[in-house]
């Protein structure tokens, strides 16, 4: 990853894995390609919008801490669940769109890989038309 | 830096730019020099691979998540010889006359406008596809509004050869939508205009262009040698989009003479919805956009278009997260969707600025009439989705993740405008209209309504900048109809410009 310290990409994928339960069981090719996505994405991003993702992946870890005492990866998948809800829903704008900014790079990280795409039943063809009367 | 001289040099190659290089092309069999300049690449047609990620990633500016300044809305516009021409779905329509009314521009009017569309529909191969080629998605939808009650018509698209693969918005990789890439700049390169891709003009003062030519890993090598170019013309049209025209203005220092520069824009600000029905429907195949109604576009402020999006844009068009969202995107098969666009007007929020390095910034708020738009357009579609038997609806702004069909009824209740919340759904826009807007005040406007701007022989707009508020319809057959004026007055004037 050129655009995300190791530590920073590990916490990635255990929200990743909150965002999208799937994203758990992939295979070690998966999470590559997981990470080609995202890494991708953020190089074509402007510096400042990365470093601020950056500093919301610290955000979301440690949010959880004043309550429970431990950060994010340590918290039950429900509490997990809480932490990613209450961002969602936060009355802090920026917090919300920093959710949104995350929620989306996980997306297209996920369901950007054409390998995923048979799970969903989504297999585009040159003959759509044909398709039609299939 | 080396110097070039040219006749008359077009920024930037989509709807608009594409539309004035044709018109203007029999010129350069009197010797006459035209450059078009294009930022992005000429992307070879085995690179249109139809892969979501790879190809926001080629076409489109910043891949297509470019944010406003409060980023609560993504804008999306190509970046490619075509510019969004190559990625738009191709409806094709023409402005009403009402629009135009309002717009309130001395010296344009609707019918000249609506003939010099009528020409573009025909130059494009626009038409209605037939019955035999339309999905189940946008068949469910007549059903749905006809149910309701509701007028339904059929977009008029501009395909040829169509083969249904419904990646209009990747870039046809089956080369049917006619963009400005596959009819008029072709045409125009043919009669001997220069089209330099990979060419980012910076500023336009003095008619004189400062164009960098950088080198790209995709698409075919520009026709230029990379490196810095300063480039004299006797007229320079600009036509980068609603977005890019303003910047490459304050960039050049016009900001300064024109108070309207950068003001007004308008975005159609859209959300896509989606149900999920009980079997598997024809949705991603065939082509993807042939049905819309404008039902409530005077009382809502809001037009329902059929559409079909592809995996990652749809996951991330739906609120949530977890097992709920996944498990709904595995019903991809069965999932019918419908696309929002808001009818915004112009306010004085909403404007194009320059940021501290150059690039684009664009500062716009979703007014309270927008989210009201949103919000009523919300609670439509998802009556839509059940007349049209779909038995859970996902909406944005419900209280729980989807609805069923058993509170069909309770739609009130469960989608409280109180949701309604900028940053709280994806909000997107494609349709960038605004920022140069053509009027007879040089305190309100920035062109006259034939493109040149005020106090500046020399220098056009033709572009979807020109719109003095939004166009009601999809615009890019109206921004072809307004180059056409702009090419037209640069041909009348050319020899007196030229002197
Ligand atoms: C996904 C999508 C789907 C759409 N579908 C439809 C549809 O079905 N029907 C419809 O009517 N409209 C549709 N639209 C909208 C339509 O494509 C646009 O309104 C229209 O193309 C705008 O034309 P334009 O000339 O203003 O800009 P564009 O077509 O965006 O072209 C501008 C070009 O200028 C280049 N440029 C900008 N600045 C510079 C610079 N400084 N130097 C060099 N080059 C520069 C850009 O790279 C770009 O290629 C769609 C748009 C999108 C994004
Ligand atoms: S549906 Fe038609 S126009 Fe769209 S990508 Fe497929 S072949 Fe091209």
């Amino acid at each position: 990853m050129k655009h995300l310290s190791q530590e920073r990409a590990s916490f990635l994928l255990t929200v990743a894995g909150r965002i999208v339960p799937e994203i758990r069981e992939m295979d070690p090719d998966g999470i590559s390609r997981f990470f080609g996505i995202v890494d991708g994405a953020l190089g074509g991003r402007p510096r400042k919008a990365r470093r601020q993702f950056g500093a919301f992946l610290g955000v979301v870890r440690w949010l959880g801490l004043p309550r429970w005492g431990m950060p994010f990866e340590r918290l039950d998948d429900d509490r997990q669940d809480r932490v990613l809800r209450w961002l969602q829903r936060c009355p802090v704008r920026v917090l919300r769109q920093g959710f949104w900014a995350l929620r989306t790079i996980v997306f297209m990280a996920y369901y950007g890989q054409p390998e995923v795409w048979p799970s969903l039943g989504y297999e585009p063809r040159w003959d759509g038309n044909e398709a039609l009367h299939a | 830096m080396r110097e070039v001289k040219a006749d008359i040099v077009i920024v930037g190659s989509g709807a608009g730019g594409g539309t004035v290089a044709n018109e203007l092309a029999p010129l350069c069999a009197d010797g006459i020099r035209i450059i078009v300049f294009e930022q992005g690449p000429r992307l070879r047609d085995d690179e249109l691979t139809g892969r979501e990620v790879e190809m926001a990633q080629r076409l489109y500016f910043e891949s297509g998540g470019m944010l406003t300044h409060d980023r609560s809305m993504t804008l999306a516009w190509a970046r490619a010889y075509g510019g969004s021409t190559t990625v738009y779905t191709g409806t094709s329509m023409v402005v009403p006359g009402h629009v135009i009314e309002a717009w309130n521009v001395p010296g344009l009017r609707w019918d000249d406008v609506r003939e010099r569309s009528k020409k573009y529909l025909e130059e494009n191969n626009v038409h209605l596809l037939e019955e035999r080629l339309i999905n189940e998605n946008n068949r469910l939808f007549v059903k749905g509004c006809t149910a309701l009650g509701y007028r339904v018509r059929q977009f008029p698209v501009n395909v040829e050869g169509c083969r249904g693969l419904g990646l209009c918005n990747l870039g046809c990789p089956n080369g049917a939508k006619r963009g400005t890439h596959r009819v008029q700049l072709p045409a125009a390169e043919r009669q001997g205009v220069e089209v330099v891709t990979n060419a980012t003009v910076s500023s336009v003062t003095k008619r004189r262009c400062l164009v960098t030519v950088a080198h790209r890993e995709i698409g075919e090598p520009s026709s230029w040698e990379p490196g810095e170019y300063r480039v004299t013309a006797r007229v320079v049209v600009v036509a980068g989009n609603a977005v890019n025209s303003p910047v490459l203005l304050f960039r050049s220092g016009f900001g300064e003479y024109l108070p309207a520069l950068g003001r007004g824009i308008t975005l159609h600000p859209a959300l896509i919805l989606a149900a999920e029905h009980d079997h598997p429907l024809t949705n991603f195949f065939g082509f993807p956009k042939s049905y819309f109604t404008d039902e409530f576009r005077e009382d809502g402020r809001f037009l329902l278009e059929t559409c079909m999006y592809y995996p990652f844009t749809t996951a991330k068009n739906l609120n949530g997260f977890g097992a709920e969202h996944s498990s709904f995107m595995k019903g991809f098969r069965s999932m019918q969707q419908i696309l929002v666009l808001a009818l915004d007007d112009p306010a004085d929020t909403n404007r194009v600025e320059v940021g501290r390095h150059g690039e684009p910034v664009v500062r716009y708020r979703l007014g309270r009439n927008v989210l009201d738009s949103l919000h009523a357009s919300m609670k439509t579609a998802a009556r839509i989705f059940f007349a049209a038997g779909a038995r859970r609806v996902h909406v944005p702004a419900g209280t729980t993740f989807t609805i069923g069909t058993a509170d069909a009824g309770r739609l009130d209740d469960l989608v409280p405008r109180s949701n309604v919340r900028p940053g709280g759904m994806s909000i997107s826009s494609a349709h960038l209209m605004g920022g140069c807007r053509m009027g007879a005040d040089e305190k309100t406007s920035v062109t006259d309504a034939w493109g040149q701007v005020h106090g500046i022989p020399w220098l056009f707009v033709a572009d979807s900048s020109l719109f003095p508020r939004c166009s009601e319809v999809n615009p890019y057959v109206t921004v072809m109809a307004l180059a056409d004026r702009v090419a037209q007055r640069v041909r009348e004037r050319f020899k007196e410009l030229a002197s």
